[in-house]
């Protein structure tokens, strides 16, 4: 990248993929690539997807897209000679979901006879740094959370922090043809070789921000590649499928998007406020965008994210159009519920919930189940997390037989209360997470939290 | 402009997590007038938000964002995403309250 552009002239930036395996368009990915990108950007992962993902140490795309998208990129990078960025590899960006990632590629590596030299940059949070600095007061929740505990961090089945443009300016040192980072800020993955090159922190952390969901940003919005180009106080964006388009209200929407906060994003080296940002348009589908400004950070700090096992989940299925069974729901659950704990005394702790679509159950807050009309039909998802995969499947399978046979005032419907789709219509629904941290932690030696290390494949 | 449902004016209207703790809310309008229109009205505040929702103000942010002529309102999630209990893994079917809004 020494030959790369300077600061005044156009540098390039291809953004592939906002998430990486879920099938990136190829039409879109050569059309960038045949505008001769100075480099190649993917982000492969959310905190968004729940905390299965981060907890069980697996990937939320199905290995076959994941690889299929890897090789398409990895091809793309390899004959553009530019280098492959990759953020928050395997979806949660923690150690397995970061080796899971790297055998893929080289099982392509192999399978294509190519020759990779990759820098691959860990995200594993330390615990004993971690535990010292919230004893020292230098952890905090980012909302609703309780405060970060010793019991907390040793209960976590995973913890990543995101990583920003510092880590990946350390890799991007070793001039890799691959840059394979844990979980990172998404921003990081499109800002940090316009950084490398001495471009402005403002508009490139802009660029990057906006760009790290391809043509989301678009009308229409859509997943195929997008185009940076960045001059220094200014940049253009251009969808690389020419049915969508950049206009300046839906560039500027798309802050909207996913943010608490509109017009600033708080990375680990600084702050980038978009309140003076302009927006104009270029044509009909490209847009130019200037004023981001940068404050750089008093303290570096990490936003840190761990998953804690919570227990083995079975579910229930089924469904009910009998008026009465729709209208006396509550006490039938209360019923059936006394039912399963005098049946299995023995089953520890568990967590048994009726959950009845239908009556508003998609509604997380509560003033949106009110007024709403009575239903003809419901569908029921009894839940129970358990201890231990046979005691939930036993406790829901008690569930069904009482839910379906339970009496109670005024029934008619003797046959069975409730319907079942097929059967089983008990099902195991695998291992329950939950995110047990989701903090703030100042950081003293960025360094030393986000590790690189090289490997060469071929 | 009084008495208009915002299902009738928005050009969007949306709910997604912004992490696990929050759920936000946009509402975008086509124009700027329709967006201050919007922003003005009693219905718009952060205790009529709350209200709606049926949670407490400390918990609601509502912020006004006119280079997208959209207004954003910021709740805490009752439940931590994906955690049991949850009903809303992404936060993205929580707008429904907001469309028979009356301005």
């Amino acid at each position: 990248m020494d030959k790369g552009p300077r600061p005044g002239q156009a540098l390039r930036v291809l953004a592939a993929s906002g998430q990486l395996g879920n099938g990136i368009p190829e039409a879109a990915l050569k059309a960038g690539l045949a505008r001769e990108p100075h480099v190649l950007g993917c982000d492969m992962g959310s905190i968004d997807v729940g905390p299965a993902y981060l907890g069980g140490g697996r990937l939320a795309t199905s290995p076959a897209i994941t690889k299929r998208d890897l090789r398409l990129v990895i091809q793309g990078a390899r004959q553009a000679g530019v280098p492959l960025l990759i953020g928050s590899a395997g979806t949660a960006g923690a150690a397995p979901h970061v080796e899971q990632t790297l055998a893929m590629i080289r099982a392509i590596a192999q399978e294509d006879g190519l020759r990779l030299r990759i820098a691959i940059i860990g995200a594993d949070m330390d615990r004993a740094w971690l535990r010292a600095m919230a004893e020292a007061g230098r952890v905090q929740p980012i909302g609703a959370i309780g405060a970060l505990t010793p019991a907390t961090i040793d209960g976590a089945a995973h913890i990543v922090g995101q990583m920003g443009t510092e880590a990946f300016l350390r890799a991007l040192a070793l001039e890799p043809d691959i840059v394979l980072a844990g979980r990172a800020c998404d921003t990081a993955v499109f800002a940090a070789v316009p950084l490398m090159l001495g471009y402005a922190p403002g508009p490139a952390t802009h660029m990057a921000k906006i760009i790290e969901c391809t043509s989301l940003c678009c009308v229409p919005g859509g997943r195929d590649a997008m185009l940076g180009t960045l001059t220094g106080e200014s940049f253009e964006l251009e969808s690389m499928n020419p049915a969508r388009a950049a206009t300046p209200v839906s560039v500027a929407a798309h802050s909207l998007y996913e943010q608490a906060d509109p017009l600033r994003v708080h990375e680990p080296e600084g702050m980038m406020d978009t309140t003076n940002a302009v927006y104009e348009a270029i044509d009909d589908r490209r847009v130019r965008v200037s004023g981001a400004t940068w404050t750089p950070a008093a303290r570096h700090s990490i936003k840190v994210e761990g998953a804690s096992f919570v227990g083995e989940r079975a579910v229930l299925l089924a469904s009910t159009t009998d008026p009465r069974v729709i209208e006396k729901r509550d006490s039938i659950a209360a019923g059936v519920r006394k039912i399963v704990a005098d049946i299995l005394p023995g089953a520890g702790d568990y967590d048994l919930r009726f959950r009845a679509y239908g009556a508003g159950e998609t509604n997380l807050f509560p003033g949106a189940r009110e007024g709403l009309p009575v239903p003809a039909e419901l569908f029921f998802l009894l839940e129970c997390i358990a201890a231990d995969a046979d005691t939930a499947k036993a406790i829901i399978g008690v569930a069904k037989q009482n839910l379906l046979h339970f009496g109670f005032p005024g029934r008619l419907s003797t046959g069975g209360n409730i319907a079942f789709p097929f059967t089983p219509p008990e099902l195991p629904a695998g291992t329950a997470y939950r995110y047990s941290i989701y903090h703030v932690a100042e950081c003293d030696d960025l360094a030393g939290a986000f590790p690189v290390r090289m490997e060469t494949i071929g | 402009m009084s008495g208009r449902r915002l299902i009738d004016i928005a050009r969007v209207i949306r709910s997604k997590n912004a992490g696990p703790l929050h759920c936000t809310l946009d509402i975008l309008f086509a124009d700027d007038a329709t967006f201050r229109e919007a922003l003005a009205s009693p219905a718009m505040t952060r205790e009529s938000m709350a209200r709606l929702y049926g949670v407490s103000a400390t918990t609601v942010e509502v912020i006004p964002y006119a280079a997208a002529h959209a207004i954003k309102v910021v709740l805490d999630r009752p439940v931590v995403a994906g955690s049991p209990g949850d009903s809303d893994v992404y936060g993205a079917q929580q707008h429904a309250p907001l469309l028979g809004v009356v301005l």
